[in-house]
């Protein structure tokens, strides 16, 4: 078999095997979708079709017009900015302090990273609110942003140092003899270089923020400041959901994600790195 | 040029939106210290709050009677927060230990065992006089240990028969009638072999849903001192039903939880549901002509299948102030009022607590109405203690294990009592 | 050369201190708070006078004759992780071979369409996994009847079909996130380096083995090790699949089984001291792992 053939037959079964699993990926997603067009707040349906035969768009406007649905999502928007934004400042300086510093406790401050996620978070719960409580952290965004933080920032340091280790030291040399000192190597040298874990770090943040339930449900006492989450949350009984809601709000906050998404994710294949600079 | 200046020029774009961001980053570090010390707080006003876990409806009118109450007494604010059913519990009982929590907590009187054994709640019975008590229907107060630790606005979480007046005109009374309907209605109308359509459906594995089945052939789950009883004849008979109904008579389908059973409903697939009061509006959103009756008699015992009835109410927090008391109590009297009760029932077809409602002539003459009262009449009331939970979790395993085939009836019974008498030895150490 | 040295120290701290702050606060008060209850006797009856009881509850983790007891929850937890982990990692790179790939187009759309999983609200994905499982009604009997002519499968009835349906529910949402990692790890490898392979003449499988593999280590072990961590400790994919652990209780991860032992039956000892166990064992895996892959220390 010729080269030009091998090639055309990997370009076809790539595309083969990318489309079959775009489709598993986007079944049960359609699913949702039917349930938001579905009046009467069935969960399941008995028939196979995506577009139900009374279909109908009263849920997507119910959210906006009978509930307050936007104000949701202005809440959700504003805790899961900042926590991205905390995130990444936080996880690039202390991820590369432990890529290229050996320091006293570093071993120790790696693992205590892991620590963190190690106990379930249900029984964190009593102690984080008592300790929220003595702080007057509770029913503010504050507390839920520390906390939000607190729990992303280990995944995202360790991610960091991973991706800076693969960072040759070469090139803070290099940075340093043209003049940089530490700081300029870093922001203006390394982290353009390490684009793709930041952009992992800025989507894994934000994530954690725009999806928590648990602790938000514990320390936000006013509706007034409810997420979405819990907006959708309340949409849910033990028996009798408004699914025809709780559908169409799960397509409206899939959006924001993935709008980010595509945004971000330039960078995350942005190609700019290693190639250039090696040798 | 050397390397390094090579990729500060060629980076020095993407290095100036770094700059940016991380300046943002900053910034709302700033604005976030600000925001969290500077919410404007509304002076002078006394703030109630209530949790509850109700659905929509009920939300909706009990907004517009807070509503209400607050152009009342304007000096009052009040707030109501919905936290779905196990938030809720443990919700209240982390906040409530922590100091803190609603002044008012609302919902089945289940909560009321473990949350007075955890000492947060207050007992009622010294906070309202005797002639307001008196109005109530004795099964709207519940007492645990001699107190008084709820006082319920609404009667039920009851189970009821409901049917698609289409498919079954009349409902069954015995449960012989009930097994001939269901195989009249149980068809393969399209010929591949399968039903498409059965006579009954409901959420049969969860205990909840089988209570009625077993007090039907004569047990219950307790005996009279509060401890488990479930190794008797009733639940042996009533495993031994239900599993008739799904393999011998086959007019219930193969596996049938809470929403595969609704959704075989709301798509007119099936004649007849089990289900509760709060299933009732989403039958009437989805346009079945539905009714609803009372669950059968059974034959062999005489004895009606009974639901267990819940009330749901108001209890105290403990760790409310003298001030705030005096106003969660007026809040209280205000929701319950008779002219609040009736509104609601009308609304929402709640069963109301007060006795002067209950004779009122929407809940003695509404269809849904009469029928949702002898249901309750034929129920048992829901034990409060905390106990009941161990039983909940100690019957569920060994029931499914028989519907599952691998268990029979009679060890399925001796099994769950040894399970509830363990759970509850270890609850209480 | 002192300055200097106190020039990195102080960078260093810069760096390093204001994330440990915040996690010192919000994590290690809760942690010592857990270890202090697990040896108490925190429950319903003891809520707010409870004592110091020693090590009982630990004791009663690892023999009490509950059903399904510790070792049986235990071992599935492992095999629940694994297997998932498995799945997770190799589809998630697989996928971002291909879309690494130069001559794909479309590559934004389709990394768009599979980042879909992650991105979905959790409660009603699962709830809707759950009805597609269904024996009578799901998507996924009526696929294997109609399409392929296979006996449906009773996913839900049985413990050991509604395993395998929660993995594959979580396998479906897992793939996604290491498939982004592994996107991002694999751009830290130069070009040349495959380009050179290729002059040498080496098949797909000696690139892959020799040079993606061992390069993109670095970047994937923090997420391999907390997806480990994670998938141990996940607790809704199960809850909400299997209904809270049905069949008969016997669909249960540890900690799930934390979960029902202190929200329904208010044991917050023995649940506490149950999560300590998980620690432990966590703990215990992580140390092991770090040290063969050498992951506290730098690549190059």
């Amino acid at each position: 078999m010729d080269a030009k053939t091998k090639t055309a037959l990997r370009i076809a079964a790539t595309y083969l095997v990318l489309i079959l699993f775009c489709v598993i990926a986007l079944y049960p997603v359609s699913q949702i979708f039917t349930i938001s067009l579905r009046p009467a707040d069935r969960l399941l349906s008995t028939s196979l079709e995506i577009i139900p035969k009374d279909a109908s768009l009263r849920n997507y406007r119910a959210l906006f017009t009978e509930r307050p649905f936007a104000l949701w999502l202005v809440n959700s928007t504003f805790v899961a900015f900042v926590v991205t934004m905390t995130g990444v400042a936080l996880a690039s300086t202390a991820g590369y302090a432990f890529s290229r510093f050996n320091f006293i406790g570093k071993k120790l401050g790696l693992l205590s990273l892991l620590v963190t996620q190690m106990f379930p978070a249900t029984m964190l719960l009593l102690p984080m609110y008592i300790m929220l409580v003595k702080l007057h952290l509770i029913n503010s965004y504050l507390g839920i942003i520390i906390m939000y933080s607190a729990t992303a920032l280990p995944f995202c340091v360790w991610q960091m140092k991973g991706y800076y280790d693969t960072i040759p030291t070469s090139l803070e040399e290099a940075g340093r003899i043209d003049g940089c000192n530490r700081f300029q190597t870093f922001y203006k040298v390394i982290l353009p270089l390490a684009s793709p874990a930041l952009v992992i770090t800025a989507l894994f943040s934000f994530m954690s923020a725009w999806t928590e339930y648990i602790v938000a449900a514990q320390i936000l006492q006013d509706t007034d400041l409810w997420t979405l989450p819990l907006g959708l949350k309340s949409f849910e009984s033990n028996m009798g959901s408004e699914w025809g809601l709780y559908g169409a709000a799960s397509m409206i906050v899939t959006i924001p994600v993935v709008i980010l998404f595509l945004s971000l994710s330039k960078w995350l294949v942005s190609g700019l790195t290693l190639g250039s600079v090696k040798g | 040029m050397t390397k390094g200046a090579a990729i500060v020029n060629s980076s020095s774009m993407d290095s100036r939106r770094l700059h940016i961001l991380l300046f943002i980053c900053f910034a709302s570090f700033v604005l976030l210290g600000c925001l969290s010390g500077c919410k404007p707080k509304k002076e002078g006003k006394i703030k109630i709050t209530i949790w509850h876990q109700d659905r929509i409806d009920i939300r909706l009118v009990l907004e517009s009677q807070l509503q209400k109450f607050m152009k009342l007494h304007p000096e009052v604010e009040v707030e109501q927060l919905f936290k779905e059913t196990e938030s809720l519990r443990s919700g209240f009982i982390i906040s409530a230990i922590a100091g803190q929590g609603p002044e008012i907590v609302y919902g089945p009187a289940d909560q009321v065992g473990p949350f007075q054994v955890m000492d947060i709640i207050l007992p009622l019975e010294d906070l309202f006089d005797r002639a307001y008590l008196d109005q109530f229907d004795p099964k709207a107060l519940t007492y645990y240990k001699g107190h008084l630790y709820q006082i319920a606005d609404k009667l039920g979480n009851h189970l009821t028969l409901v049917y698609n007046k289409k498919l079954v005109p009349k409902p069954p009374t015995t449960e012989k009638e009930l097994i001939a309907i269901g195989e009249h209605l149980t068809q393969d109308l399209n010929g591949d072999g399968k039903p498409d359509r059965y006579g009954l459906a409901w959420n049969y594995t969860e205990p909840f849903f089988f209570i009625p089945f077993m007090t039907g052939f004569g047990g219950w789950i307790m005996d009279d001192s509060g401890k488990p009883a479930l190794n008797n004849p009733g639940t042996v008979d009533g495993l031994k039903f239900i599993k008739d109904l799904r393999d011998k008579y086959k007019i219930i389908p193969n596996e049938s939880d809470y929403e595969i059973s609704d959704l075989l409903f709301k798509d007119g697939k099936v004649g007849m549901i089990i289900n509760g009061d709060w299933s009732w509006s989403g039958y009437e959103k989805a346009g079945i002509d539905f009714g609803v009756a009372p669950l059968p008699k059974i034959s062999k015992t005489g004895l009606w299948c009974g639901t267990m009835v819940s009330p749901k109410g108001f209890s105290l927090n403990a760790n409310i102030s003298e001030e705030k008391k005096k106003w969660a109590i007026e809040l209280i009297k205000f929701l319950t009022s008779d002219e609040n009760e009736l509104e609601a029932a009308t609304i929402l077809h709640t069963m109301p607590t007060k006795r002067s409602v209950l004779a009122s002539s929407f809940v003695k003459n509404n269809d849904i109405m009469k029928n949702s009262e002898i249901a309750i009449d034929h129920g048992r009331p829901m034990p409060v203690v905390p106990e009941l939970r161990a039983i909940w979790d100690a019957m569920r395993p060994s029931y499914q294990a028989v519907l599952g085939g691998y268990k029979t009836a009679e060890q399925a019974a001796a099994d769950m009592q040894l399970d509830a008498l363990n759970k509850i030895k270890e609850m209480n150490e | 050369m002192t300055g200097q040295k106190i020039k990195t120290k102080a960078f260093v701290a810069f760096l390093v201190a204001p994330a440990f702050l915040v996690l010192i606060g919000v994590v290690i008060y809760p942690f010592i708070f857990n270890v202090v209850i697990s040896m108490s006797n925190m429950s319903l009856t003891h809520i707010k006078d409870w004592r110091f009881d020693g090590i009982r509850q630990y004791v009663k983790v690892f023999t009490e004759e509950s059903k399904p007891n510790f070792y049986g929850i235990f071992l599935k937890t492992i095999i629940w992780t694994i297997v998932n982990l498995i799945f997770h990692v190799s589809i998630g790179l697989f996928l971002a071979v291909l879309l690494n790939q130069k001559d794909i187009r479309g590559k934004a759309v389709f990394r768009t369409i599979l980042v879909l999983p992650w991105a979905v609200p959790q409660l009603i994905v699962a709830l809707t996994w759950r009805g597609m499982f269904n024996y009578e009604y799901g998507s996924i009997n009526l696929m294997l009847t109609q399409w392929f002519g296979l006996p449906a499968v009773q996913w839900l009835k049985s413990p050991l079909e509604t395993f395998i349906a929660v993995i594959i529910t979580n396998v479906w949402l897992g793939f996604p996130f290491m498939m982004i990692i592994a996107l991002g790890a694999l751009q830290s490898i130069p070009h040349e380096l495959y380009e050179a392979a290729d002059m040498d003449g080496a098949s797909w499988f000696q690139k892959l083995k020799n040079i993606t593999i061992p390069l993109i280590r670095p970047a994937m072990v923090p997420a391999i090790t907390l997806g480990t961590i994670w998938t141990f400790n996940n607790l809704n994919i199960v809850w909400l699949v299997s209904n809270a652990g049905e069949p008969s209780d016997q669909t249960h991860l540890l900690v799930s089984f934390v979960y029902k032992a202190a929200f329904n039956f208010y044991r917050y000892g023995y649940g506490a001291a149950l999560s300590m166990v998980i620690f432990f064992i966590l703990l215990a895996f992580s140390l092991t792992f770090m040290r063969r892959t050498k992951a506290t220390e730098a690549a190059y």
